[in-house]
């Protein structure tokens, strides 16, 4: 069943019975906390998203039942929700009372002062104070999301991790492993090295040629023209060798270069990329096209034998049979590493990979900050979590992964949440710069040349370190 | 006088026609594929259609809602330009006003303007300028007829231009002599003569409107929004829903075939611009 | 004859929309222009920076190579416009059985909306399950990937526009070559003149201010190309695809640079409205003034 279709049946379901039983026994405090409230509309903007969609489609309907609020979210493309969000709060119109904010944006706005305390609001404002909601209840993906006092400026709603996935049925298959261990020497298991990784790919590639299948070694989030290349490299390979935070040194004035005592153009960083690059012959062609959401389509379109990608796709290329054409044949696996990065992980000195999501915020510049609060508080209860997961696979409360339904979605998920749980803690969102998309920008149309081969890794990668410093001495943060 | 070649010039237009209508041709297939098949190798002769995207879009009703905003929109700031720009290119064609012919450029200069830069200061004026009370202009369907103002009304004076320019003058001054109102000559006189041209204007200006995507992405919210901007609802974290998208611009072509359909003889004989009359 | 004042009157309501939506708007942007301002630097606010934009637009590479890129786009895809356009306007001076139809379905792309026409166009050249790449593969062998090569990006992005624009010069210029007077085309067949000269020294000449104003219309369009772009390569491979309204969109929208993408924008603006004023009193004005 798809999880688009799954949101349906959920908002019919409610529809029959009107939200009553979803107020987790505490219909009452709703009531009267909503009571000076009524005729009240809140208005949210977020990025199209399964989670965002059960939130538009499902939660808000039954919080208006319930509390007589309503509720409008606006769906819109990443482009459009970071814009509008950031034009609405630094014009203080006062248009949304909730922001979608992703996390890699959440130093940008937190140094704006853009956002609410919502700790404060409700020590503030007891009758707000919901019984159902505690901020204890939340994994730690909620500490990104906290401010320099520990008090949340945001209600996680998404959070993943970017995993290996791998193809359990072509990993499992007793020909292909008779024939991966005549090729290599050795057994085929999911790669720990990035030498293993490779092999592996270079092996699918060659098999897929071999027997003329649509069948590639690995994805390669490598679009030309696009950020998403710039993100796989930053976020998900340099990390797994053991460069960290794109290079920049925060504590040493910014520094990206070698020579100022950055990482971004290091020999780790450059034998990194070419890592990476190299992979792209084994890749299917339209790596160079491919930002996140097409590495997940090739990867669910049974194109690609392992690769990295976004924890968001996994649940429905796992399990989604009207978009993918793998459900039940996906494995989930940690990325390879480097020697020594795993070790710097665990340690607490690194980190192996990406952990993204994003939260709600409440705008400093919200008209209807109490009414508001309410709205986060009730998507934030352990109540409304499991079906939540189970509609648009995403876990954001610790006690979620208990609940029955969750268990039984991990399994078809190959182990996905347990990963999650377990090694949640190896993964970091991104570094804490107020400056992301600055920087990003400011580097990339380098990067894409890299990519374009225009540029060598290494020519590149120094280029990117002296523009990155030049735009954060433009920037006023490197002095 | 010219030598007809029938089967030649059908061969020619068949393959031309095949040409134009392949990538429409091909966004009704992705409509009617199901994701899976998207990223399939491609076939081009459709077969075993899928009809999900279309009962999911039909049966959506912020999509309907879309769809009446964006026939609002189009349609008022089509009429709206069409007559302005027609009451401006009477003022031009007919007065000996100083500047004018600058004043004719300026408009023009209007539609140059790279858009996505403008879209700070009009969020600005439109939220903390146009503004009464709780009242603003942001995301209101009069709102956005203004907006488009910026590029149509331009469009609409420089192709109407020609079209009043060709109506002889004599015409004018023979209805004032016989006592005839300003109002009675533009309106009774005048404007019907320029019907072929106007019927043009409005059609390209609407179908700019329809068409416009960044604009009204970043100038409406909730009530206000068009169908191109409900497109960007299904670029999604977890994939592009390329069928669904596909099957919405079907139904934003549906409406703009039916207006064109309307207007389509007027083209040929309205779209002058400085044609040399003889 | 009447007052001016009846002109002013007539022309009131369009200076007022445009002064309220395109003047004020400007206004502030030039405004910007002159100030540093990134709402996520180290200092939020708006500052004074005098021609410091200015003086950087100069030596910014990515800059001048989208005026580049745009340059050359324009100037492919508006001359093939208009000679692709003059072509079939011509065959349709003829008649032919369906003639009716075939003009309404050559129109067909202009109602297509520029985001839709870079979503379908992008599905169709997705490398390897794009059906154009797949089947230039199949049949002649040829590798044709818009993620790695510039000249295959660029090109199919002066495709796309030719197949969206074309039926608009076409139109255009129907509507020149049916108003043309004959008795100038018989007089110089009785002459004795070749096609070549006739269309040199006759068609030509007459039908050049339709021609300028169809090029006029395409070139401003065509010098604020984005949405198309934007669906199809967002700008690459690498810089190949940056044009200009790409390039002030990343500068403004991700990056949040409004001081530095307002200085570009009033630049682009300035150069378009230069180069166009150049063309309209060369070509047109003296037509349009003659008529007074």
């Amino acid at each position: 069943m798809s999880f688009a279709h799954k949101i349906a049946v959920s908002a019919l379901a409610l529809a029959v019975s009107a939200g009553a039983a979803l107020a987790g026994g505490h219909e009452d405090f709703w009531k009267k906390a909503a009571e000076p409230y009524q005729g009240v509309t809140l208005r949210g903007v977020t990025e199209s998203s399964p989670p965002s969609l059960y939130i538009r489609e499902v939660l808000a309907p039954q919080f208006e039942a319930l509390t007589g609020i309503r509720v409008d979210i606006e769906t819109t493309s990443w482009d459009q929700m970071f814009d509008k969000a950031i034009k609405d709060m630094e014009a203080g119109t006062g248009i949304y009372d909730m922001v979608y904010i992703e996390q890699d944006i959440i130093y940008s706005y937190l140094a704006r002062n853009f956002l609410t305390d919502t700790t404060q609001l409700l020590a503030d404002n007891p009758q707000l104070q919901a019984p159902g909601y505690d901020e204890a209840n939340f994994t730690t993906f909620a500490d990104y999301f906290r401010g320099d006092n520990g008090h949340l400026y945001g209600i996680p709603m998404e959070a993943f991790i970017k995993i290996y996935l791998y193809r359990t049925d072509l990993f499992g298959d007793a020909d292909i492993q008779a024939a991966f261990k005549a090729a290599t020497g050795r057994d085929l298991a999911p790669a720990t090295t990035h030498a293993e990784y490779t092999e592996i790919a270079k092996f699918f590639y060659e098999y897929g040629q071999a027997n003329d299948m649509q069948l590639w070694g690995a994805t390669v989030q490598g679009h030309t023209g696009h950020p998403a290349s710039w993100y796989e490299y930053f976020e998900s390979v340099a990390p797994t060798f053991g460069v960290y935070n794109w290079g920049i040194d925060a504590n040493n004035n910014y520094a990206a270069s070698v020579a100022n005592g950055g990482a971004m153009n290091s020999d780790t960083a450059k034998e990194a990329l070419q890592w990476w690059l190299d992979l792209r012959q084994y890749a299917p062609p339209e790596s160079n096209q491919s930002t996140w959401t097409e590495v997940g389509t090739t990867f669910g379109a049974g194109r690609a034998a392992q690769g990295l990608v976004y924890g968001e796709n996994a649940g429905w290329i796992a399990a989604d049979d009207t978009k993918s054409l793998v459900v039940g044949k996906v494995g989930v696996a940690l990325p390879p590493l480097a020697d020594g990065v795993m070790a710097a992980a665990e340690a607490g000195d690194g980190y192996i990979g990406y952990y993204d999501g994003g939260a709600f915020g409440l705008p400093s510049t919200s008209k209807q900050k109490e009414a508001a609060a309410l709205f986060l508080e009730y998507i934030g209860q352990n109540d409304v979590q499991p079906d939540w997961a189970v509609a648009a696979p995403r876990v954001t409360n610790t006690a979620t992964y208990d609940d029955p339904k969750v268990v039984a979605m991990n399994e078809e998920l190959g182990g996905y949440y347990d990963m999650l749980r377990d090694k949640g803690y190896l993964f970091a969102g991104a570094p804490a710069y107020p400056f992301h998309a600055q920087v990003r920008e400011a580097t990339a149309p380098t990067f894409y040349k890299i990519l374009t081969g225009d540029l060598n890794v290494s020519e590149g990668l120094d280029q990117m370190a002296a523009e990155a410093e030049a735009s954060l001495t433009e920037l006023g943060y490197r002095k | 006088m010219k030598k007809n070649r029938p089967v030649l010039a059908i061969v020619f237009w068949v393959l031309v026609s095949f040409l134009t209508l392949f990538p429409i041709y091909w966004l009704f297939v992705i409509s009617v594929k199901p994701a899976v098949q998207l990223f399939s190798t491609p076939d081009v002769i459709l077969s075993d259609p899928y009809w999900g995207n279309y009962a999911k879009v039909w049966g959506d009703r912020l999509l309907r809602s879309y769809m009446v905003n964006s026939l609002v929109i189009s349609t008022g700031n089509a009429v709206l330009c069409t007559l302005l720009g027609f009451f401006a290119c009477y003022a031009l064609s007919r007065f000996n006003m100083a500047g004018k012919e600058s004043l004719f450029f300026w408009t023009i200069t209007n539609r140059m303007a790279p858009p996505a830069v403008f879209l700070l200061p009009l969020f600005l004026l439109m939220t903390q300028v146009y503004a009464v009370g709780d009242f603003r202009l942001l995301d209101t369907r009069i709102g956005m007829i203004l907006v488009y103002c910026t590029f149509n009304l331009p469009f609409a004076i420089w192709t109407l231009r020609p079209t009043v320019d060709g109506i002889p003058k004599e015409l004018d001054e023979a209805a004032y002599v016989d006592g005839a109102s300003a109002w009675k000559v533009i309106t009774e006189v005048v404007f019907p003569l320029c019907r072929p041209g106007l019927a043009v204007t409005l059609i390209l200006t609407w179908v700019f409107a329809w068409n416009e995507y960044l604009l009204a992405a970043t100038l409406t919210n909730f009530n206000a929004r068009t169908l191109t901007t409900g497109l960007s609802e299904y670029v999604t974290t977890t994939g592009t829903e390329w069928g669904i998208m596909a099957t919405i611009s079907v139904f934003t072509l549906i409406p703009a075939l039916i207006v064109f359909g309307m207007v389509q003889k007027h083209i040929v004989t309205g779209l002058t611009f400085g044609a040399v009359k003889g | 004859m009447h007052s001016n004042r009846l002109g002013w009157i007539l022309l009131a309501p369009t200076l007022v929309i445009l002064f309220f939506f395109g003047v004020l708007p400007f206004v502030y942007v030039v405004f910007v222009s002159f100030h540093s301002w990134n709402p996520f630097a180290a200092n939020p606010e708006m500052i004074f920076n005098g021609a410091d934009n200015f003086r950087k637009i100069v030596f910014d590479a990515e800059f001048l190579n989208s005026v580049g890129v745009t340059v050359t786009f324009v100037f492919f895809a508006v001359v093939s416009e208009l000679i692709v356009g003059y072509f079939l306007a011509q065959a349709f001076m003829k008649e032919f059985p369906g003639k009716a139809i075939f003009r309404t379905i050559h129109t067909l792309p202009l109602i297509m909306a520029p985001i839709i026409v870079g979503s379908v166009w992008k599905l169709m050249m997705t490398p390897s399950i794009g059906i154009i790449p797949h089947y230039l593969n199949e049949w002649f062998g040829l590798s044709v990937n818009i993620g790695t090569s510039s000249f295959a990006a660029f090109a199919t992005i002066v495709v796309m526009d030719i197949w969206h624009w074309t039926p608009l010069v076409t139109l255009t210029l129907i509507a020149a070559l049916v108003s043309l007077p004959q008795d100038p085309f018989e007089q110089a067949q009785i002459d004795g003149a070749n096609k070549r000269q006739i269309f040199f020294h006759i068609t030509v000449p007459m039908i050049a201010p339709a021609v300028v104003a169809t090029v006029f219309i395409r070139l401003m369009d065509a010098l604020r190309t984005v949405d198309e772009v934007w669906m199809l390569t967002g700008g690459g491979p690498g810089s190949a695809t940056r044009f200009v309204g790409v390039h002030i969109f990343r500068e403004v929208f991700p990056k949040t640079n409004y001081g530095y993408g307002s200085t570009i924008s009033v630049i682009v603006l300035y150069l378009t409205i230069v180069a166009c004023w150049l063309l309209y009193v060369t070509m047109l004005a003296p037509r349009n003034t003659k008529k007074d």
